[in-house]
């Protein structure tokens, strides 16, 4: 179990849960990058970073969109239900559908994968510091400095 | 797929439940309602700049109707549900976003989204402090991408305040609008406002924001020299509304047609389900 991820989708849903991330300045934990993941999570967030936003050649992890990764038992059958929490830049986004889906399916062809999902969230809101370094680093290339 | 896996539906009891779709249904067909009307103005704003700004307003409150059309869907409905093939009299949204335009009126989209926007700057927060952590955490977002809109608005009711014919206009769309836009603030049903407000879903009761928004928009509206068709002293009464609110369901004519226009293609297509932008990467 991540702590990466800014609610526990297992746990009894409360409006409690979600003042701890509006305001435990969670924040400072993103941009999330996996980095401390293992096992089937790293390999989660490897594929994560093979994904590129549809518009500029960055990958969503770098641009900051994922903030968590999430692998439990599944609960029927064998391998793990993996749930990522993503937001997007902008509320209109236009390839929300495709990104998404995009998302659930590379996860979901992951060896172990036995379901993938996506939690939208919008709090935190995305801003540009959740854009990594690395991430900076590409968009310059692209043409684009942050 | 659902949107938010943890959402606290379920500790919600009837009318509590009741009263939350209220809410998510006003707040969710007001914004859906207003972009589809002002995306009419697309290729047909006065200027180039002016049709990218008012594309673009319409874009962002479709991306507001879904976030809250989102968390309907965590009351079991799917988007044809919610939009493709529901029943165009359960739609909650103000007339003043259904009314269309009077025809080639600039004035007409600028007071209408003066009007709207302040409200809508009024009620979001008025859910910043919401007890249901999902409405919650969506304003945050949402004002970040409202804060032009406003600005927008008002530049332009500079301009065109400017001369004679400008004036004119923007009186006539005043005149025109004023009554429709106080619907921005009557009930779905008293009752259940009265839970929304119990509840804490919203911290503010409607006629609290509709007091707010009068002392707002009038003092603006008035330094531009433009009558306010109200009374003197200030007081709204059912006189002041026009024959259709739209919260109740009850809608004008002209709401059936936006209505067949923004459900066509689905129908024409025999579509079932609401599609995806392309099919999934294989």
């Amino acid at each position: 179990m991540s702590s990466e991820l800014p609610s526990d989708p297992d746990a009894d849903a409360t409006p409690c849960q979600y003042t701890e991330y509006r305001e435990g300045g969670d924040v400072e934990d993103l941009p999330a990058t996996g980095e401390d993941a293992d096992g089937l999570e790293a390999a989660v967030w490897d594929v994560l970073y093979e994904i590129e936003d549809p518009e500029m050649p960055i990958s969503i992890v770098d641009l900051g969109l994922i903030y968590g990764v999430d692998a439990t038992d599944a609960t029927d059958g064998d391998g793990s239900d993996v749930t990522i929490a993503m937001t997007l830049t902008y509320t209109g986004c236009p390839a929300r559908e495709m990104l998404l889906s995009q998302v659930t399916d590379e996860v979901g062809a992951v060896d172990g994968v036995a379901d993938a999902s996506v939690q939208l969230v919008w709090s935190p809101e995305w801003t540009l510091e959740m854009v990594t370094e690395q991430g900076e680093e590409d968009l310059k290339e692209f043409g684009l400095s942050i | 797929m659902s949107s938010t896996a943890a959402a606290p539906v379920e500790d919600l009891d009837d009318d509590q439940r009741e009263a939350v779709q209220h809410l998510l249904y006003r707040l969710g067909d007001d914004e859906f309602v207003a972009a589809e009307r002002y995306t009419e103005w697309q290729v047909r704003a006065p200027t180039l700049e002016s049709d990218l700004a008012l594309s673009n307003i319409a874009q962002d409150e479709l991306g507001h109707a879904r976030l809250w059309y989102d968390l309907l869907q965590d009351f079991g409905y799917d988007e044809p549900d919610l939009l493709f093939e529901r029943d165009p009299e359960t739609f909650r949204h103000s007339t003043m976003t259904e009314l269309p335009f009077e025809e080639g009126d600039w004035s007409d989209a600028i007071v209408r989204t003066y009007l709207y926007d302040v409200a809508e700057d009024l009620r979001l927060e008025a859910l910043e402090d919401s007890s249901y952590g999902p409405i919650r955490d969506r304003v945050g977002k949402i004002q970040s991408e409202e804060d032009y809109h406003l600005e927008h608005a008002e530049s332009w009711l500079d301009r065109l305040a400017s001369d004679d014919d400008g004036q004119r206009r923007l009186q006539e769309a005043v005149d025109r609008l004023f009554p429709y836009a106080l619907t921005l603030f009557e009930p779905t049903d008293p009752d259940v406002e009265a839970r929304i407000v119990d509840n804490e879903y919203r911290t503010e009761p409607l006629d609290e924001l509709g007091e707010e928004w009068l002392s707002n928009v009038v003092p603006k509206l008035e330094s531009y020299g433009l009558d306010v068709p109200i009374s003197e002293d200030g007081t709204i009464t059912s006189a002041d509304l026009p024959p259709e609110i739209g919260r109740d369901g009850n809608h004008m004519d002209d709401w059936e047609s936006l209505y067949d226009d923004f459900t066509q293609t689905y129908r024409d297509l025999g579509r079932t389900e609401a599609t995806t932008l392309m099919e999934d990467p294989s």
